[in-house]
């Protein structure tokens, strides 16, 4: 699974709001060009982006590997066609050319993941976006990180308790039906105590937020992302 | 290190409720990720995802609903693996080929809330008509499946029908049986929507 990992990379000590900038910048320009020749450069910047960041290829592929299915399932359904020829090579390549910068994309985005803590992207959100709306979404990116785990072993649980009463017997909508009832039944008992405890803890507008700054090394990083989005309008 | 030095400015009691009950909805949408149905038709694994979309509308509103999915997605744009498959990054939310789904899930809760309660005032959903309900969800799914559809075509270059084919009719069962549970769980009248 694709998730943060500490190392002392340079990009691990950049700025999360440059390494976005990145990604932003990197993905406008992916998705206005989808020449050969484009793509060759989007590719090196990419091999560029994971060997800096110390990115794993073949294990961020295995990752990804529910959307590379569709992505190669699109040149497929392109070059289909219903009578002769039957299939249309030209529409195919096309297509695989779109799919091919989509895994640029993902690849690239996979070094933000690997060297972003979560902390980092709150104070990014926080500090980015202004007022009470900023507020809250930062806080709630941080609560779903610190839940995920505890509604996925919720999950868990009541689809085993289910398998252990031949649950697994019955049809589907009446699975479905279990499985949403109690996992929002749950939820919500867990989310008003929360509340509760939030307001406990003098849970207000304006707290304390992490530091967070630019230094020297964010402004290539800066200015790269910069030249990536013009190139977007070439 | 800056410190505030302003008073402490406390958040409401009716708003620190309906957040936590936004975020924590959020991480189960989340959580949905990992419960998958097996369904021979699809590519990708079919989660109970759009199920949480739907009860989001229905419990939380047009406004905290709406807002609980756009947590979800900037969770997962931080890196939390909350996609199917259980990825996350900001590049599956820019660049990936069902990224369309995902974009209009918070648009399809909000409009769900916004019909089954009338407005921003919570109802108990089990209160509200029966057609009511179906519309209100069937119109959800329409606007989920134009969104995947559309963004699939434009990212892909195929054409609406070619992206129909692909990412919208294998999945059109199962949805349908998640919409069918969705109601379930309301006329079930078992949840505690305030």
């Amino acid at each position: 699974m694709l998730t943060y990992e500490p190392g002392d990379t340079i990009v691990h000590r950049l700025d999360p709001r440059s390494k976005l900038a990145v990604q932003i910048g990197f993905a406008a320009t992916a998705l206005a060009h989808t020449t050969p020749r484009a793509l060759v450069a989007l590719s090196a910047l990419t091999a560029v982006v994971l060997v800096v960041a110390r990115v794993p290829l073949l294990e961020t592929l295995y990752a990804y590997r529910f959307a590379l299915v569709i992505l190669a399932l699109g040149p497929i359904v392109a070059a289909a066609t219903l009578g002769s020829p039957w299939i249309d090579l030209d529409s195919g390549l096309t297509t695989a050319l779109a799919s091919y910068r989509v895994l640029l994309i993902l690849l690239v985005s996979a070094a933000y993941v690997r060297t972003t803590p979560v902390r980092h992207s709150r104070a990014a959100i926080q500090r980015t976006i202004p007022g009470k709306p900023g507020q809250l979404l930062g806080i709630g990116v941080a609560l779903v990180f610190r839940f995920l785990p505890v509604l996925q072993s919720d999950m868990r649980t009541i689809r085993d308790a289910m398998a252990a009463r031949l649950g697994t017997e019955r049809g589907a909508v009446d699975r479905l039906t279990t499985l949403g009832l109690l996992g929002l039944s749950r939820t919500f008992d867990r989310a008003d105590r929360l509340s509760l405890a939030l307001q406990a803890r003098c849970f207000s507008w304006n707290p304390t937020l992490p530091p967070l700054s630019f230094s020297r090394r964010d402004a290539p990083v800066l200015s790269l992302s910069i030249v990536l989005v013009l190139t977007a309008f070439l | 290190m800056a410190t505030e030095r302003s008073d402490v400015d406390l958040i409401e009691g009716d708003v620190v409720h309906a957040f936590a009950r936004a975020a924590l909805l959020a991480a189960l949408m989340g959580a949905a990720a990992i419960v998958t149905i097996p369904y021979p038709l699809s590519p990708a694994p079919v989660t109970l995802q759009v199920l949480v979309v739907f009860l989001a509308g229905l419990y939380l509103g047009p406004l905290w609903g709406g807002a609980s999915i756009v947590l979800y997605l900037a969770a997962g744009a931080a890196g939390a693996p909350v996609f199917s498959g259980m990825t996350g990054g900001p590049g599956v939310l820019l660049a990936e080929p069902t990224a369309g789904f995902l974009w209009t899930f918070p648009v399809a809760a909000a409009l769900v809330g916004l019909l089954v309660h009338r407005g921003t005032t919570l109802i108990d959903p089990a209160d509200a008509s029966l057609p009511l309900v179906v519309g209100s969800l069937g119109i959800g799914l329409v606007l989920i499946y134009a969104g995947g559809m559309v963004w699939f075509s434009w990212l892909t270059g195929t054409s609406i029908v070619e992206a129909g084919f692909a990412v919208a009719v294998p999945f059109v069962p199962a949805d349908l049986l998640k919409l069918a549970a969705a109601i379930a769980i309301v006329r079930s009248g078992r949840i505690d929507p305030t």
